[in-house]
């Protein structure tokens, strides 16, 4: 099991060269540099910063400077933030988006498990309809629309929230509800219908004849079977919530790193973007790893780590 | 459990509207992350509203925007008009208790005009002997610059030509002073928390990155303590969010977002200030039909910009001359007006059939104000000339990149004022501006700006200006101005003088808060 785990970590090495590899590039191609500005800077003044920055030299001398400093665990300076390395920046945002995305996370666990199982074990009743309806609002709502309904609603009619900022728990609320919401929704239908299939296997229906108390059939019999194909949708969803939303940074003023994966780019700040796009992708392998391990626990046909027999 | 949670909120609601906003703080909205607090290496607007607070210059801007003693107590300028000597005031302390020297600038200087340093605004001193080859390197000894520090109280500087601006120039944040010392000990980390010594109204005492900025009221400050005793500024991106905060009484102060500028146009806490910043569409004149003069002036006398405040509603001013109005210098004579029937005999007389013309491309930077303003002006150009007009968006920079390699043949841009002098304005369309993307040039306007910024006299000084103004706006017209813009805020009741300057800056030195 550890060498396995090892293994899948080792070989997410050269999917981060690619993932940087690629970005490098399409970020070299994107026309428009970090120095643009509104007002042109004379040439001499370009030729230092371009020293500076270390952007002279062909395409090929850069990327290979680029490739030994990553190597190094040097992500290289911002060309935004004059004087901040883009580690300083990743060490003060990451752990905002982490706590965000954490709890976002539980939120979708726990509703969307919670409200499929609900809905999905009571097929077509009025409990079911009302879970249907409401998570096809959610999966249909975009985020910036759930967040600014809540302001309107929490922040400026009721009064009970605040509309932004980052001074605390209560200050988490509307954010992470605003992040879950579209995630809760998905889970909530993922599980539903797994349930409901579920629900007509001859195991379940064995179970029960034989006398087992339904909220035991549910939880042993049932939600573990089900569960199995929500897992894999949670992986993907636990790194795309750990690294932050522009859009619910953006509206309630979180200090994440969510915001740097489009304003890194408009201020084309190279060293940002590949900084912001690495630690994505190492999360990505890191939640798919997790995610297969799960999968063993839960499922003991599935077996990591050893051959076909 | 439901129940306890809302009991919770409810309790939590009712504390917050029983809080009363604490006394003697304010707080703002920065909006962003300042890219940095390192006045050398600063360019943008929001480093400068919390560099401001924290730093003073030699000069400051008095409420006509003229220059008035700051750090310097007085100065004396040679006949020649090329030698600027300024008397430092006693008693000015640094937060750690040095005194502040002449040779503090000088070590500013030098550090800002270092290539190393790459500080984009060194040019702001291109003006000073010899800085120009010091910055590109071809000049090693900066013993050879203009700048030095004879005694401790005194800063002489020898320029290449008279600049009559350059007082209102010394104003600017990059060439505020420094201490080497501090810079050399903390490296790219001086201007953090704990690091950082400045000698302004207040000092820095927390930087939560991407966040908040604190700064406390220095209690050692030479023309004494403000009013204030801390100044939160967060970064809150989302305008509309800051309007809710400023709601929910938790912002003093926030810029208001267009869309509502109306909704607040009545209230009491509606501030507008215009600014000196105008808005102009330029010609690629090297492109058909603009090559031809002819052309451009009936392009431009088609535009009726007393729409514009009407479409647009953040407080702008109808500008047809280039200099905005509020600036020293400035002629609202100037310019050419709307008069649609002239502009169709100019497009007769150049010899242009409207319904034959290939179609005339507006490109502008993605944003909701320039969509509005492209597609009134192909609504005026196709109404008023008969052409057919395509307008096009392009992201910011994309766009910068498209007018410094191949402008297009209509494009928009802004220009806010650095320093209160027509010279920062007139001067973008000298035929060596890299900031003339019509590629026109005009050795007469080159001559004039040139004249006028070493006129020290002002009537003929003002003479020179109308003159390239003329060029400019009526003759040549490689640009249309189209209107100078405001700045839009929302102030809560218990904050008192706070006057936003025509410069977009902000001064908290003598706010006070309830």
């Amino acid at each position: 099991m550890t060498r396995y785990a090892l293994g899948r970590i080792l070989a997410g090495i050269p999917v981060l060269w690619l993932v940087a590899t690629v970005t490098f590039l399409l970020l070299r191609f994107l026309p428009g540099g970090p120095f643009d500005k509104e007002r042109v800077l004379p040439p001499e003044i370009m030729r230092n910063l371009a020293h500076r920055y270390r952007l002279e030299g062909t395409l090929g001398e850069q990327y290979v400077d680029y490739l030994e400093r990553l190597a190094r665990g040097d992500l290289g300076p911002s060309y935004k933030y004059v004087g901040r390395d883009v580690a300083d920046i990743l060490r003060d945002s990451v752990p905002v988006s982490l706590e965000l995305g954490a709890a976002a996370f539980a939120l979708t666990v726990v509703g969307g498990i919670g409200l499929g199982l609900a809905a999905g074990a009571r097929r077509d009743s009025r409990v079911d309809r009302a879970i249907s309806l409401g998570s096809l609002v959610g999966v249909s709502a975009p985020s910036f629309v759930v967040g600014a309904g809540g302001i309107l609603l929490f922040g400026l009619a009721l009064r009970w929230l605040p509309a932004g900022l980052w001074e605390g728990p209560l200050y988490a609320v509307l954010p992470a509800c605003t992040l879950a919401a579209l995630p809760t929704a998905y889970a909530t239908q993922l599980t539903r219908a797994q349930v409901a299939a579920v629900m007509d296997q001859d195991y379940v229906r064995t179970a029960r004849a034989l006398g087992v108390r339904e909220s035991r059939v549910r939880r042993r019999h049932v939600l573990r079977n089900a569960l199995l194909a929500v897992m894999t949708y949670f992986g993907p969803l636990l790194a795309i919530l750990l690294t932050g939303s522009f859009v619910v940074e953006r509206i309630f003023a979180v200090p994440g790193m969510g915001r740097f994966f489009v304003t890194a780019v408009t201020n084309r700040d190279y060293p940002l973007v590949l900084g912001v796009t690495l630690v994505y992708a190492a999360l990505v392998v890191v939640a798919n790893l997790a995610v297969d391990l799960l999968y063993a626990w839960l499922d003991p046909r599935i077996r990591v780590g050893r051959g076909e027999p | 459990m439901r129940g306890l949670a809302l009991a919770a909120l409810f309790a939590v609601a009712c504390s917050r509207g029983a809080s009363r906003a604490p006394a003697r703080q304010l707080r703002i909205n920065l909006e962003t992350e300042p890219p940095t607090l390192d006045w050398n290496l600063a360019t943008d607007g929001v480093s400068i509203v919390a560099i401001e607070q924290l730093m003073r210059g030699l000069t400051r801007l008095g409420p006509d925007l003229a220059p008035e003693p700051d750090l310097a107590e007085h100065w004396d300028v040679s006949p020649d008009g090329r030698t600027y000597t300024f008397h430092l005031r006693q008693g000015v302390n640094w937060s750690d208790g040095v005194p502040l020297v002449a040779q503090h600038f000088v070590d500013s200087w030098q550090r800002l005009l270092a290539p190393a340093t790459a500080a984009e605004y060194a040019y702001f001193l291109f003006g000073v002997r010899g800085a120009r080859a010091y910055n590109a390197g071809k000049l090693g000894d900066f013993g050879a610059v203009g700048v030095h520090a004879p005694d401790d109280r005194t800063l002489v500087v020898e320029l290449d030509a008279p600049l009559v601006y350059f007082p209102a120039l010394v104003n600017f944040m990059v060439t505020f002073p420094l201490r080497r010392d501090l810079v050399e000990r903390f490296g790219d980390r001086w201007t953090e928390p704990g690091n950082l010594v400045t000698l302004g109204p207040f000092v820095l005492a927390e930087w939560r990155h991407e966040y908040r900025l604190v700064l406390t009221a220095n209690e050692h400050y030479w023309a004494g303590r403000p009013p204030l005793d801390r100044i939160t500024a967060y970064m809150v991106q989302e305008g509309s969010t800051a309007l809710v905060l400023f709601e929910q009484g938790l912002l003093d102060l926030v810029r208001i977002p267009p869309l509502e500028i109306r909704r607040y146009a009545e209230r009491p806490e509606y501030l507008r200030r215009p600014l000196l910043r105008g808005y102009y569409y330029g010609f690629n004149v090297r492109k058909p039909p603009f090559d031809d003069v002819r052309v451009r002036r009936a392009f431009a006398l088609a535009i009726d910009r007393a729409q514009f405040p009407g479409l647009l509603r953040g407080g702008e001013v109808p500008a047809a001359s280039w200099i905005p109005a509020g600036m020293p210098f400035a002629n609202a004579e100037l310019g050419l007006p709307f008069d649609p029937e002239r502009a169709r005999a100019l497009l007769r007389e150049a010899g242009v059939d409207p319904a034959q013309l290939a179609p005339v491309k507006i490109v502008y930077n993605s944003d909701q104000t320039n969509k509005l303003v492209a597609e009134k002006v192909q609504a005026f150009w196709r109404d008023g000339l008969g052409v057919r007009v395509e307008v096009e968006n392009r992201e910011w920079k994309v766009y910068l990149r498209e007018l410094s390699t191949d402008p297009p043949a209509v494009f928009r841009l802004g220009w806010g004022a650095d320093f209160p002098d027509p010279d920062n304005f007139l001067n973008l369309f000298t035929s060596y501006s890299e900031n003339n993307h019509t590629g026109w040039a005009n050795p007469d306007y080159d001559a004039l700006v040139e004249r006028a910024a070493r006129e020290p006299d002002t009537a003929e000084r003002q003479r020179l200006y109308d003159r390239a103004q003329r060029i400019l706006c009526e003759e040549d017209v490689p640009m249309v101005p189209l209107f100078d813009t405001s700045a839009n805020f929302a102030v809560s009741p218990r904050v008192h003088g706070f006057v936003p300057s025509a410069m977009d800056l902000f001064f908290f030195e003598k706010v006070s808060a309830e």
